[in-house]
């Protein structure tokens, strides 16, 4: 699996981006930037594009970080491993995924002890119908929170 | 040293329109959007793996109807000034368009499951991602041509023709006058030197045909002058506050 109908992000949501508006708009919160990592079909890929991240977000010295994906499955690897890499760092990470009761994750690693399920499915399911499981304004507010807390903790 | 520093600034008009309707030509004038009848013919007949286009009004509230896999809704907005991210950008409310696609024998555009059906079953309306209750929606539905092995190229065809007739919209509104609009929004991007510094990573799709995203569009939401995230590798790129509140990315999941 990939991406199904109910959690891709159109356009539109690209363009009134909720995780965007509540992390921008947090005067406690420095936003530096969206970055945003494609998924290869390669697994060697797959890992060079999450340490690239990582890289990424050390370089830009982030004190934590919120990773987001549009697709569950195989996008999980990626997903897992992109999340490890920033915490291999010592850089507070947060995630938001769809899981349900059909996304459970293919693999995982001790950084992904904080992640927000934006499920809306009654079943917990891929529906099939557009922009039932997407990031809503509360899905994000709940990650930021949780990267406050967890920068808190951390020392950040 | 501990002021917020403002890097950037990009202002986002909108125009909001109450009515959509078919005419001789695209144009936009006292809240109504007009668009050309004949359009679609012409779109046709730029893509040679489309067989047809059909471009229809679906008034609000009118949602009983089939529709092939719902490929992306997409907001109309262009610059007026400036590059993405900065400067002056246009925007519709109250209409939407709404791309979709099925080759001629019927096959679905969508690669991972699709969302072909009665419309007001297939899409959650209100959402960040979708139109609501009272916007019009453009249903652009494209037939592509059978037995062609499912490639990028297939649904990319569709894209392209669908933000070819989007352009179209965009220059009835590089000519509204600014002061016209129904809601202006400054967005800045700034440095708060002593907040905690944060960065969004987004994974995207990027591996095939409907499993891709564009970045860097000549116009905000759109698919020309752009780069796709395969092409480039799947490597991360940053993109700043304001360059993707300006549609700096396009999805083509």
């Amino acid at each position: 699996m990939g991406i199904g109908p109910s959690t891709k992000e159109t356009s539109l949501h690209h363009f009134r981006d909720p995780l965007l508006d509540v992390v921008s708009g947090d005067k406690d919160i420095d936003l530096m930037g969206i970055m945003v990592v494609g998924t290869p079909q390669d697994n060697k890929e797959k890992y060079f594009v999450g340490q690239r991240a990582a890289a990424w977000a050390e370089a830009m010295r982030a004190d934590g970080v919120i990773i987001s994906v549009d697709g569950w499955g195989n996008s999980h690897v990626d997903y897992a491993n992109t999340i490890e890499e920033i915490g291999k760092r010592g850089i507070p990470v947060v995630g938001l995924s769809f899981v349900g009761t059909q996304a459970k994750f293919v693999v995982t690693n001790n950084y992904m002890d904080t992640i927000v399920d934006f499920n809306k499915s009654k079943e917990g399911i891929e529906t099939q119908v557009v922009g039932e499981n997407n990031v809503a304004v509360l899905d994000a507010k709940k990650a930021l929170a949780f990267l406050k807390l967890k920068m808190r903790k951390e020392g950040k | 040293m501990n002021k917020e520093k403002i890097l950037r600034r990009l202002v986002i008009k909108a125009f909001h329109i109450d009515k959509v309707e078919v005419g001789d030509k695209n144009s936009i004038d006292k809240r109504m959007l007009t668009i050309d009848k004949e359009i679609s013919k012409n779109l046709v007949k730029n893509e040679e793996l489309i067989e047809d286009i059909n471009i229809k009004i679906i008034k609000p509230g009118q949602h009983d109807i089939y529709v092939n896999t719902i490929m992306d809704i997409i907001p109309v907005s262009t610059k007026v000034l400036g590059k993405i991210g900065e400067g002056i950008t246009h925007t519709l409310t109250g209409v939407y368009v709404m791309l979709t696609g099925a080759d001629s024998k019927g096959k679905q555009m969508h690669e991972f499951g699709s969302s072909e059906g009665i419309l007001k079953e297939q899409l959650v309306l209100g959402k960040a991602g979708t139109p609501s209750k009272d916007d019009y929606i453009i249903h652009f539905d494209v037939t592509l041509k059978p037995d062609i092995p499912y490639e990028r190229k297939l649904p990319l065809s569709a894209f392209k023709a669908c933000d070819e007739f989007i352009q179209g919209i965009r220059m009835a509104l590089k000519g509204l006058d600014g002061r016209d609009s129904t809601e202006s929004h400054e967005y800045l991007d700034k440095i708060r030197p002593n907040s905690k510094k944060v960065v969004i990573v987004k994974q995207i799709a990027g591996q095939g045909a409907m499993y891709d995203n564009q970045l860097f569009s000549d116009e905000p939401s759109g698919v020309s002058g752009g780069k796709s995230i395969i092409d480039i590798g799947n490597v991360p790129m940053i993109i700043s506050p304001n360059e993707y509140r300006d549609g700096a990315l396009r999805a083509m999941t």
